[in-house]
């Protein structure tokens, strides 16, 4: 059983989250800018490009914001805060080393609700400003949502099944000797693909694809930018860091704290996102659908009927 | 300096940089995409995303309307510079640069009621620059919002877009009100709510167009907010079903420069397309990747390599840009870094091992193949009837055989770009196809595009277009009258 944090981590959750996402951004940044311009001459080169995410941020906070003709305000903001208030929530249930801010009884499920708030988000966000591209890219999340939602669900209940509990705490002290994602390697998979798919980046960066111009955040500018897309990278960090809890062990591990173990294993699997990401173009969901609903969801199904199997059996 | 104009100072440093590609500024626009490179600026894919709009080649006056909408679609502070002439580039996006830091440091108040903005073309706009300084910090809330700070050369004074009259790098500032952007202002961009009827907020060509008369009942059913309503029509399957206009171009980045697609939209599948184009005046220069070509059938020298070198730029431009739109920017980008190197002259010992790392890569990508394979299917029959000559032809098939079959030209091509041997005057095979074909390659791939993305949906309607990548620098090619139409 966890320990109950302190008040005051519900404080520095926010900033760890923002700190963890500039340093994924970071990571990036140094990444596209070798591919862009060759590898970087040094290390001060280097540094100046991992900088990019917050010369970027900088610029969008002095860009003034704008507004479209008929624009529906109240809804378009909503969509765009609710995506990092959607993570930060997220964030709540997500146990550092062994302890989480909040470590309810229902924590898994109360981690898929506020990972479907970005459902609502993306798309509000598209509708806000009126215009038909950044429409068309908030029904684009709808239709990555359909596509990836049901495996992704199946993943977590499969960790969930494994602990025969839906709280964070007993899934990471479940995984005392033996990590889930060595005997439940299906799920491990699709959560990390969905994870991507959640947090609408990368390969499942649909909703916001050139071809539509930017899609969903094709109409916003300054602020509005800098917390939708700060806020996708915040919704990358904590879903790419809640596979640690579910799949990777937590905080157990040899030697080191359980918060440094949590560390380095989110480190490591945002790491292998990002660097992954470089080797795949963007999924069409017309594509993925299929993928999902003819392989995914009979992959995870008969992965939750082997774990099931074997918690009976135990 | 105070810290708060530091602060603007800092990050204005890097502006996102839009784009914009006149037709017959090929050249430009590669001496721009290189310089922003160096730079490390960000590149905006919208105007909403951008600081600094960049039109690369000479805008004619009707191309003032649609740049300035893209222009008023960007958020303060937003500059404009025009890139006329070669060698120009990196001047130009140094003023504009400091231009810009200089109107972020003395912003204008952008909380004003736009809506009592005077319009373009009023009087009082031409004296703007003159009676407001950096000393008006204050002036939110004021009637001339954003106003440029008075610059030395009278750089800020507004003469509606019509940039080349200041020595080809105008750093213009903003026209009119910039709080309050309507949707329809960056058309040109790419479509908003563009219903019919208002096809004519693109360009003039759209007056007395089938568009036009299609837009008379829309009116009847009302407007929200000075937009027409979505009208309804049948689709494919009989269904009455909303209609929507969504224009394409002509200022979409990874777009041919000067394209416009009219689309009409039921839900995301593309029910009509209308081609048409910005005009293509034939410059005093030939279209810049067919220029080896059309040199030597001028009985000048010109060696394989070069004409080599430049098929295979062409390619990995068209590559690149594909591979843009399909969201693999890390691929994309290389294969513009390998343009332009080769374009500068790289050797082929230099750029070879890169060059086949490259396109082994996307040869290899599975994920890339299922992602884009059975899309834009034009067999070889179906082209050849067209007239279809080039690559497009030889592919065969879909996107991803025309994408396969430039970077096989590549890959084969590298391997002479050091030849010296002269070029055949009678070699007129460029990169989009047979220049000395009826009709040039371009106009041909551009014939063949609504067949292809007729019933297409619309993710994938940009995608078949970059497959093709029609050069409408092209069309001003002089082999038939009257090709370019426009």
């Amino acid at each position: 059983m966890p320990d109950a944090a302190p008040l005051w981590a519900a404080v520095v959750l926010p900033v760890a989250l923002v700190v963890a996402a500039v340093v994924t951004a970071g990571f990036d940044a140094v990444l596209s800018g070798s591919a862009e311009r060759g590898p970087a001459g040094g290390v001060r080169e280097a540094g100046l490009r991992a900088t990019a995410p917050l010369r970027e941020a900088l610029r969008l906070l002095v860009q003034q914001p704008r507004r479209t003709t008929a624009a529906d305000r109240l809804l378009g903001r909503l969509g765009v805060v609710l995506v990092p208030v959607a993570a930060v929530l997220a964030g709540a249930v997500l146990p550092w080393g062994f302890c989480a801010v909040s470590d309810p009884s229902v924590g898994i499920v109360w981690f898929n609700a506020m990972e479907a708030l970005a459902w609502a988000a993306v798309w509000l966000a598209g509708w806000g400003p009126n215009s038909a591209l950044s429409l068309i890219g908030g029904y684009r999340f709808l239709a990555q949502g359909l596509a990836y939602e049901l495996p992704h669900m199946f993943a977590i209940t499969t960790a969930a099944l494994g602990a025969e509990s839906l709280r964070v705490g007993d899934v990471v002290a479940a995984q005392d000797g033996l990590w889930f994602a060595v005997w439940m390697p299906a799920a491990f998979v699709v959560y990390l693909l969905s994870a991507l798919a959640m947090a609408f980046w990368g390969p499942f960066g649909h909703p916001l694809s050139r071809d539509a111009a930017g899609g969903a955040e094709a109409e916003l500018a300054g602020v509005d930018r800098l917390v939708f897309l700060g806020g996708r990278w915040l919704l990358l960090v904590v879903t790419a860091g809640f596979s640690v809890p579910l799949f990777l062990g937590g905080g157990h591990g040899p030697l080191l704290p359980g918060w440094a173990w949590t560390l380095l294993k989110t480190a490591a699997v945002l790491a292998l996102l990002v660097a992954g990401r470089r080797a795949l173009p963007v999924l069409r969901m017309e594509r993925y659908m299929e993928l999902a609903w003819m392989v995914l969801v009979p992959l995870t199904l008969l992965q939750a009927l082997f774990v099931a199997v074997v918690v009976l059996n135990r | 300096m105070d810290l708060r104009g530091l602060v603007r100072r800092t990050a204005m440093n890097r502006p996102a940089v839009l784009a914009v590609t006149l037709p017959g500024a090929t050249e430009l626009r590669l001496e721009a995409e290189a310089e922003v490179r160096r730079r490390g600026w960000p590149v905006a894919g919208a105007p909403a995303a951008a600081d600094l709009l960049v039109v690369c080649g000479v805008p004619a006056p009707e191309d003032a309307e649609w740049l300035d909408r893209i222009e008023r679609s960007m958020p303060e502070p937003a500059v404009r510079v025009v890139v006329e002439d070669s060698g120009q580039v990196d001047h130009a996006l140094g003023m504009a640069s400091r231009d810009l830091t200089d109107r972020a440091v003395t912003p204008r108040g952008g909380h004003m009621d736009d809506r009592s903005e005077a319009p373009v073309g009023e009087p009082g706009d031409n004296q703007r620059g003159e009676h407001e300084g950096h000393g008006d910090e204050h002036g939110h809330g004021a009637h001339h919002d954003n106003s440029p700070p008075a610059a030395p050369e009278g750089r800020g004074h507004d003469d509606h877009g019509m940039g080349h009259s200041h020595g080809g790098h105008a750093a213009h500032s903003g026209h009119e009100g910039h709080g309050h952007h309507r949707p329809a202002d960056h058309a040109a961009h790419m479509g908003h709510m563009d219903h019919q009827g208002h096809g004519d907020h693109l360009d003039h060509q759209g007056h007395g167009g089938p568009m036009d008369h299609m837009g008379h009942g829309i009116h009847a059913m009302g407007e929200v907010a000075g937009l027409p309503m979505a009208e309804r029509a049948d689709d494919r399957d009989e269904l009455r079903l909303d209609q929507l206009h969504v224009p394409l171009g002509p200022g979409l980045s990874d777009w041919p420069a000067g394209l416009v697609l009219r689309l009409t939209l039921q839900g995301d599948v593309v029910q009509g397309v209308e081609v048409d184009h910005l005009p293509v005046a034939s410059g005093p220069r030939p279209p810049f990747w067919d220029e080896p070509w059309l040199r030597a059938a001028h009985g000048e020298e010109v060696t394989r390599g070069e004409a080599v070198r430049r098929r295979c730029a062409a390619h990995l431009d068209s590559a690149g840009r594909l591979l843009a739109l399909v969201g693999w920017d890390d691929v994309a980008v290389r294969c513009r870094r390998l343009r332009d190197e080769l374009l500068a002259g790289a050797w082929r010992e230099g750029i070879g091992g890169d060059l086949r790392r490259t396109v082994r890569r996307v040869g290899r990508s599975r994920s890339l193949r299922w992602s884009i394979a059975g899309l834009g299917e034009l067999p070889a029959d179906r082209a050849r009837a067209a007239g279809v000559t080039g690559p497009a032809l030889a592919a065969d098939g879909d996107v991803y055989d025309r994408l396969l079959m430039w970077l096989t030209e590549v890959e084969r091509g590298v391997e002479e770009v050091d030849d010296t041997r002269p070029l055949a005057p009678d070699d007129r095979i460029g990169p989009r196809g047979r220049l000395d074909g009826p009709r040039p390659p371009s106009q041909v791939l551009l014939d063949v595009l609504p067949g292809l993305l007729t019933g297409a949906e619309f993710a994938c309607a940009r995608i078949i277009v970059a497959s093709l990548d029609p050069d409408l620098d092209e069309l001003a090619l002089a082999t038939v009258p009257g090709a370019a139409h426009a």
